[in-house]
C-alpha cells in the first residue's frame, strides 16, 4: 500500500484479509493488465457530523478499499484516507504524491465519500478542520496525468462540480444533478454495494464497470426512495468519457496466468470481439441469420470458456 | 359532430394547460367572450330596474335584442354595479370583473355589490373566492338573504350538508326567496325525494310568477323531477321551451339528475339536445365531453371539451380533462376475449423481449374494428410502460370476475368491458369526477371501469385486485338494472362479492365502522343512499359502504343469492328501495331493518362488547414494539388477537406479533402468527414477503407460491417478488405460472436483463419448447456472453 510521508491516513492491512477472502463466486479468468498501464484508487471519507455519519462513511470508504485491493490483486496502489485523519493537507498531499507517481498510460480511481455544501457560488468538499473547495480539488485532480480518470463524487451538492470538474479523459459521478440537492445523499452506499456484487456485473464476466455499476447504483437510489413512498433528493449523473469500458473493480482476486491461460484468454477476447461486432450489425440482419451467427460463435466461446475453467482447475 | 383533427386538439389543449393556472387566479387574464345565453339568473331582490327590459329579452332568449340592450345600458349607466351586471351578460368577464371591483371601490361597504361579485366568480368555477365574498357580505349585513344563499350554493356545489341548514333558516325566517326553495329543491332531488322537491318548486314557481321572475330553473327541475320518475316526455320541457326555444338547461339540468345516478347513456343523450338548442352553453359541451369519455367515446368527447373549453377558459374540469385525453397517447388499448368465447389469433400471444404486446391495437384501430368483434370481450386501456408487466393479470381477474358475476346475478353482459388503469392517481379522479383530489380508488361508468393503477399509490396501500373485482361488479348492477339500481346496493353487491368471492379472503370491517355500529348510527335501508350522498359526520360514507356490504350479506344469508338477484330484478323493472325489498324478500323495509339489527348482533355484538379494550390493546403492542420490548409486544398481541382475531387491517397486532417473536428466534411460531394473518385476509406486502420466504424455507413451497401469488394482488409491479415466484413455481413442475412471471419481470426492465432471458429459456425447456429456449439463452449471452448457467444450457440444448 502506498503511503506518503508526513501522511498519518488510516491505511488498512487489506493484503492480510485478502487472503481470507472467500468470495462466492465460481473461477473467473482475470486478464492481467499491461505491464507498462497501472490502475491507483484514491479513496477518501469526508467528515461525518454526527457518529452516525461517521461510521457510515468509515464502514463504506473501507469497504470501497476493499474492493480495489481485491480487484488490483494487492493495496499497493490503493489510498485510504478517513475518519479524523482525511483532512485538507492529507488529501492534498495524496493528490501531489500521485501526480509525481501516475503517468498518462495509467489509470485513476477517485471515490470521495462524506457531505458536500453548495452556497450557490462555491462547492466544498466537508473534511475535518478546513474543507476543500471545488476549484481546488479541480486543480489537485487535473494536475494527476493519468490518461483515464474516474471521479465519483458521492457527497450531497455533488450535483455542483458537474461542469467544473468535466476534462477530457475523465468520467465524472456525482451523487446528486445539481448543487441545490443538499441531503444527506444514499449514493455511496449503493456504489459501494455495487462494487462487489454480482447483480450489478450484468454481462457476467467478473469485472464491474464503471458503467454497470452507475446503473446499478442509480437503480437503487431511486427505488429505496420509491419504497419510501418518499420524494427523491438526489438525481445521480454521470457525464465525460464513457463509462463502460473503465474497470471500476473486479469481483475476485486476480489470479496468476500461465502461457496456456493467457492463449485462451485471448482467443475468448477475440471472440467477445466478434459478438461485439456481430451486435452492431444486428439492425442491417435477418433475424434468424443474426441468431444463427450469434450462436455459432456464442458457441465457440462458450467451450473456449470450458477449456479456460479446466485449466484452472487443473491448477 | 365531426372531430376536430389532431393538432388542432393539441393546440386547443396547449392553450387549455395555460389555463390551468387561469383557473385560480381570480379573472386575472382575459376571457374568452362567453355566451350571453350561458348567464345564471339573478333573484335577488335589489337588481337595479334599468336592467330589467334587458333581462326580459335574456329570459325568453331573444338574444340580439337583449345584446342591444344590455350593451346600450353599459354605454349610459354611471353605476359601476350596473355595469358590471350589463357587461356580465354581454359575455365580458373581465370588464365586469373590473366593473365590480371599481364600484366597491367607491362604495367600499356595500354587501349588495360583494355578493354579486361573489356570483360572478361561482359562476367562473372560483368557488373560494365567491364564499369569501359573501362572507364578507354577510360581515356587513349578516340578514342580507342573498349573501347566505350565496354560501348555500357554494356548499350545494360541495355536496356540503350545511346548504340545507342555511336554507332551512331562510326558509324559516320568513320572507319569500325564489333561491332558497331552488336550492331546497335541488338537493331533494338528489337524494331522489321527488315529492319533498315538488312541493319546494310548487313554492318556487309561485313566487316567480307573484314577483315576475323568470321561471325557467323551476321548470327545469320538475323536468328533472320527471325523469327522476321515468317520465322522459316532460309537460315542463313543453312549457320552458315555450317560454325561451333556446334553453339548453331545459336538458342539461334532468342530464344532471340522470348523471349523479349513474344513468350516463341517458344523460348523454339530454345533452346532446342542449347542445343542440343552445350551442353555446358551454358547461353542457364540459359535461357531455367529460361523459362521453365516460362511455369510451374519445373522440367526440374531444370536439366536446375543445368547444367548452373555448367558450368557458375557467374550468379546471374542462383543462383537466383535455390534458388527460392528450395523454392517452401513452397508453395501450388491448382487446382480450373472455376464455370461453372464441380466441382469435395473436391475442394473449407473448410480449416478447422487446416489451412488444402482440394483441396491443390502439383505440383507433379497435373503434374502426368495433363492427367486427362478435361478442363481447375487454379493453384494457393501461400505461404503455405497465401494460407488458400487468395485462396477465388484470385480464385474468377480470375474466374471473365476470364469469362469476355472470352466474351469481344471472346476467349476461351486452358489450365489451373497458378496464382503464391510471398510474397517476389525479388522472384518475379527473377521469371520474373531473377534479383532482378525489379519494376514490376506482369507478365504474356504466360498461367502463376506471381505477388507479397499483403503481398510482404506495406499494400495499390498496388491493388493486379487490378494488378491480368490486368495480366489475358495479357493471353488473348498473347494467342488469339499466342504471336504475340505488347506489346503496350497487355499492353492497360490489363490498359483498370483494368479501366473498373477491380476490381477497375475509370481511374487512374498519374500525370507525365498528364504531358507528356501536354508536348505532347505521342509516335504515330506505335512506341508506343518503350516507353516499351527503354525509352528515366524518367517514360517514365509509360506513354506508360497509353497511351495505354487511346488508347485502344478511340479504344472501338469510334469503339466499337469489335475494339480491331478485332485488336487482326489482331495480331493473324501476321499483324503489321499498318496492325491491317488498317485491324481491317479500317483506317490509322495516322488518329488513329489524333483522339486519339482529343479524349485526349476532355477529358483532362480541366484538362490539371489547372494542375498547383490543383498541386498548393494540395501541399497547405499538408502543412496546417503538420501545423494542419484545416479550411485551408478544405478551400484548396475543390478547388482542384473541379479543378480535379477524382484525388484519391497518393497525392490526399480528404484524407485530411476528416481527417480535422472530426477535426472539421464536421463527415457528412467528409463521404461524403471519400465516393466519394471510389467512384472513391480510396483505400488507412487508409481510407476505417474509411469511412467503419463511414458508419456502420451512419446505413448504406450495404454501408460499400461494402467499406469493397474493402478493401480486398487492404489488405486481416488483421484479424480485416475480422472479422469486417463478424460480419457485418452476421447481415445483408449474412451469406455465413460472413462465408467466418470467414474462413480468422481464416487462419490469430488470437490471439483470441477461438473468430475466435465462429464466425465460428455462421455463420454454420444461414446456419442451426448444425455439424459444434457445431465442432466449441467444439473448442471454448477448447481454452477458461469459453467462456460465446459460453457457451450459445452450451447449445442451445444442448437443
Amino acid at each position: 500500500m502506498r503511503r506518503f510521508e508526513g501522511l498519518v491516513g488510516r491505511f488498512v492491512g487489506l493484503m492480510r484479509r485478502l487472503a481470507g477472502l472467500t468470495l462466492a463466486l465460481g473461477p473467473l479468468w482475470l486478464v492481467a493488465p499491461a505491464a507498462q498501464a497501472e490502475l491507483y484508487y484514491l479513496i477518501v471519507g469526508g467528515l461525518g457530523g454526527e457518529p452516525a455519519y461517521a461510521n457510515r462513511f468509515l464502514a463504506q470508504t473501507e469497504t470501497l478499499a476493499d474492493a480495489a485491493a481485491r480487484s488490483l490483486g494487492g493495496d499497493a496502489r490503493v489510498t485510504l484516507l478517513n475518519g479524523e485523519d482525511a483532512t485538507r493537507e492529507a488529501l492534498t498531499e495524496a493528490l501531489q504524491g500521485l501526480a509525481e507517481t501516475v503517468t498518462p498510460a495509467d489509470t485513476l480511481a477517485v471515490f470521495l465519500v462524506g457531505h458536500g455544501t453548495y452556497d450557490g457560488l462555491a462547492y466544498k468538499y466537508n473534511l475535518p478542520g478546513r474543507d476543500l473547495d471545488g476549484e481546488e480539488l479541480a486543480e489537485l485532480l487535473g494536475a494527476v496525468p493519468a490518461g483515464r480518470q474516474l471521479v465519483v463524487n458521492t457527497t450531497s451538492a455533488s450535483g455542483a462540480v458537474l461542469e467544473s470538474w468535466a476534462k477530457e479523459g475523465r468520467t465524472l459521478i456525482t451523487a446528486t444533478r445539481s448543487g441545490g440537492e443538499r441531503n444527506a445523499t444514499r449514493f455511496a452506499e449503493h456504489w459501494t454495494a455495487a462494487l462487489s456484487s454480482e447483480s450489478a456485473d450484468t454481462n457476467r464476466n467478473g469485472i464491474i464497470t464503471a458503467q454497470e455499476a452507475y446503473d446499478y447504483t442509480e437503480r437503487m437510489v431511486a427505488e429505496s426512495y420509491e419504497n419510501e413512498g418518499t420524494l427523491a433528493t438526489e438525481h445521480p449523473q454521470l457525464t465525460g468519457e464513457p463509462a463502460d469500458s473503465f474497470t471500476a473493480a473486479r469481483l475476485a482476486a486476480r489470479v496468476a496466468l500461465t502461457q496456456e491461460l493467457e492463449r485462451l484468454f485471448a482467443e475468448l477476447d477475440g471472440l467477445e470481439g466478434q459478438v461485439q461486432a456481430l451486435r452492431t450489425r444486428r439492425s442491417e440482419m435477418d433475424s434468424d441469420v443474426y441468431l444463427n451467427e450469434l450462436q455459432a460463435l456464442l458457441l465457440e466461446l462458450a467451450l473456449v470458456q470450458q477449456r479456460i475453467d479446466d485449466a484452472r482447475a487443473e491448477e | 359532430m365531426p372531430a376536430p383533427k389532431n393538432s388542432g386538439a393539441r393546440f386547443i389543449l396547449r392553450a387549455a394547460m395555460a389555463a390551468v393556472a387561469l383557473a385560480a387566479s381570480a379573472l386575472a387574464s382575459p376571457a374568452a367572450a362567453q355566451s350571453i345565453g350561458a348567464q345564471p339568473f339573478d333573484y335577488s331582490p335589489g337588481r337595479d330596474p334599468v336592467l330589467q327590459p334587458c333581462d326580459e329579452h335574456y329570459h325568453r332568449g331573444d338574444r340580439a335584442e337583449a345584446a342591444v340592450c344590455y350593451t346600450q345600458v353599459s354605454a349610459e349607466s354611471l353605476d359601476g354595479a350596473v355595469r358590471a351586471e350589463a357587461a356580465w351578460r354581454l359575455g365580458d368577464l373581465q370588464a365586469a370583473n373590473a366593473f365590480f371591483r371599481t364600484a366597491l371601490e367607491l362604495d367600499p361597504e356595500s354587501f349588495t355589490i360583494r355578493e354579486r361579485w361573489g356570483r360572478l366568480f361561482l359562476a367562473t368555477h372560483q368557488a373560494d373566492e365567491a364564499a369569501r365574498l359573501f362572507t364578507e357580505a354577510l360581515d356587513l349585513n349578516e340578514d342580507y338573504t342573498p349573501a347566505r344563499l350565496g354560501i348555500a350554493a357554494v356548499a350545494l356545489g360541495r355536496f356540503e350538508d350545511r346548504a340545507r341548514t342555511i336554507v332551512e333558516e331562510v326558509l324559516d325566517g320568513g320572507g319569500r326567496h325564489l333561491e332558497a326553495h331552488l336550492i331546497s329543491a335541488r338537493m331533494s332531488l338528489e337524494v331522489g325525494a321527488v315529492g319533498a322537491a315538488r312541493e319546494a318548486l310548487d313554492e318556487a314557481l309561485e313566487i316567480a310568477e307573484a314577483q315576475d321572475l323568470p321561471p325557467l330553473e323551476v321548470y327545469s327541475l320538475h323536468a328533472a323531477a320527471d325523469v327522476l320518475q321515468g317520465i322522459t316526455a316532460s309537460e315542463w320541457t313543453d312549457r320552458a321551451l315555450a317560454y325561451n326555444p333556446s334553453y339548453g338547461e331545459i336538458h342539461a339540468t334532468p342530464a344532471y339528475y340522470y348523471l349523479i345516478n349513474r344513468r350516463y347513456r341517458e344523460a348523454v343523450e339530454l345533452l346532446f339536445e342542449a347542445v343542440r338548442i343552445q350551442p353555446d352553453l358551454w358547461t353542457a359541451h364540459a359535461e357531455l365531453g367529460v361523459n362521453l369519455f365516460r362511455q369510451n367515446r374519445v373522440e367526440e368527447a374531444q370536439a366536446h371539451l375543445a368547444l367548452a373549453y373555448q367558450g368557458d377558459p375557467f374550468s379546471a374540469q374542462t383543462v383537466n380533462t383535455l390534458r388527460l385525453l392528450d395523454s392517452l397517447e401513452n397508453f395501450v388499448v388491448l382487446r382480450r376475449e373472455l376464455p370461453e368465447r372464441v380466441v382469435s389469433a395473436g391475442v394473449n400471444t407473448e410480449v416478447d423481449a422487446e416489451g412488444e404486446t402482440a394483441a396491443a391495437v390502439s383505440a383507433e384501430t379497435t373503434a374502426a374494428a368495433g363492427g367486427t368483434i362478435p361478442a363481447p370481450g375487454m379493453l384494457l386501456r393501461l400505461h404503455k410502460d405497465e401494460a407488458p408487466v400487468i395485462d396477465a393479470y388484470v385480464t385474468d381477474l377480470v375474466a374471473d370476475s365476470i364469469q362469476a358475476f355472470t352466474e351469481r346475478y344471472q346476467f349476461e353482459l351486452e358489450e365489451d368491458v373497458v378496464v382503464e388503469l391510471y398510474p397517476e392517481h389525479d388522472d384518475f379522479a379527473v377521469r371520474t369526477l373531473g377534479l383532482p383530489g378525489i379519494g376514490l380508488l376506482g369507478v365504474a361508468f356504466g360498461y367502463l371501469v376506471a381505477m388507479d393503477s397499483p403503481s398510482g399509490s404506495r406499494e400495499g396501500e390498496f388491493h388493486w385486485a379487490t378494488t378491480l373485482w368490486h368495480e366489475i361488479a358495479h357493471i353488473f348492477t348498473l347494467e342488469a338494472t339499466g342504471n336504475l339500481v340505488p347506489r346503496w346496493f350497487s355499492e353492497g353487491v360490489s363490498v359483498f362479492e370483494e368479501w366473498s368471492t373477491g380476490p381477497l379472503p375475509g370481511r374487512h370491517i374498519p374500525v370507525r365502522v365498528l364504531e358507528a355500529m356501536a354508536e348505532d348510527r347505521f342509516l335504515p335501508v330506505a335512506e341508506l343512499d343518503g350516507g353516499f350522498m351527503r354525509p352528515t359526520y366524518e367517514g360517514q360514507v365509509i360506513v354506508s359502504y360497509t353497511q351495505a356490504g354487511l346488508l347485502c350479506q344478511y340479504i344472501a344469508l338469510e334469503w339466499g343469492q337469489q335475494g339480491l338477484v331478485d332485488m336487482l330484478n326489482g331495480f331493473a323493472d324501476g321499483l324503489s328501495t321499498a318496492g325491491a325489498i317488498r317485491e324481491g324478500l317479500g317483506v317490509a323495509p322495516e322488518d329488513l331493518d329489524r333483522g339486519f339489527r339482529e343479524f349485526l348482533e349476532a355477529e358483532f355484538r362480541a366484538t362490539l362488547d371489547v372494542l375498547e379494550e383490543w383498541q386498548g390493546l393494540t395501541q399497547a403492542t405499538y408502543r412496546a414494539l417503538d420501545a423494542g420490548d419484545w416479550e411485551e409486544v408478544v405478551d400484548r398481541a396475543e390478547t388482542a388477537v384473541g379479543t378480535y382475531p379477524d382484525y388484519v387491517d391497518d393497525g392490526n397486532a399480528y404484524i407485530p406479533m411476528a416481527m417480535a417473536l422472530e426477535e426472539l428466534d421464536r421463527r415457528p411460531e412467528a409463521l404461524d402468527t403471519l400465516e393466519t394473518y394471510w389467512r384472513l385476509g391480510g396483505y400488507s406486502p412487508g409481510a407476505l414477503r417474509r411469511l412467503g420466504d419463511w414458508l419456502h424455507e420451512a419446505g413448504r413451497p406450495v404454501d408460499a407460491i400461494a402467499v406469493y401469488d397474493d402478493l401480486i394482488m398487492v404489488t405486481p409491479l416488483n421484479a424480485e417478488v416475480h422472479a422469486t415466484l417463478g424460480d419457485w413455481m418452476l421447481a415445483e413442475g408449474m412451469a406455465d405460472g413460472a413462465l408467466r412471471e418470467y414474462r413480468a419481470l422481464m416487462a419490469t426492465q430488470p437490471h439483470d436483463m441477461a438473468g430475466a432471458h435465462y429464466r425465460l429459456a428455462t421455463a420454454w425447456l420444461e414446456l419442451e419448447d426448444q425455439a424459444r429456449t434457445r431465442e432466449h439463452l441467444l439473448y442471454a449471452l448477448e447481454i452477458a456472453p461469459h453467462y456460465r448457467e446459460a453457457q451450459q444450457l445452450l451447449l445442451e440444448i445444442v448437443r
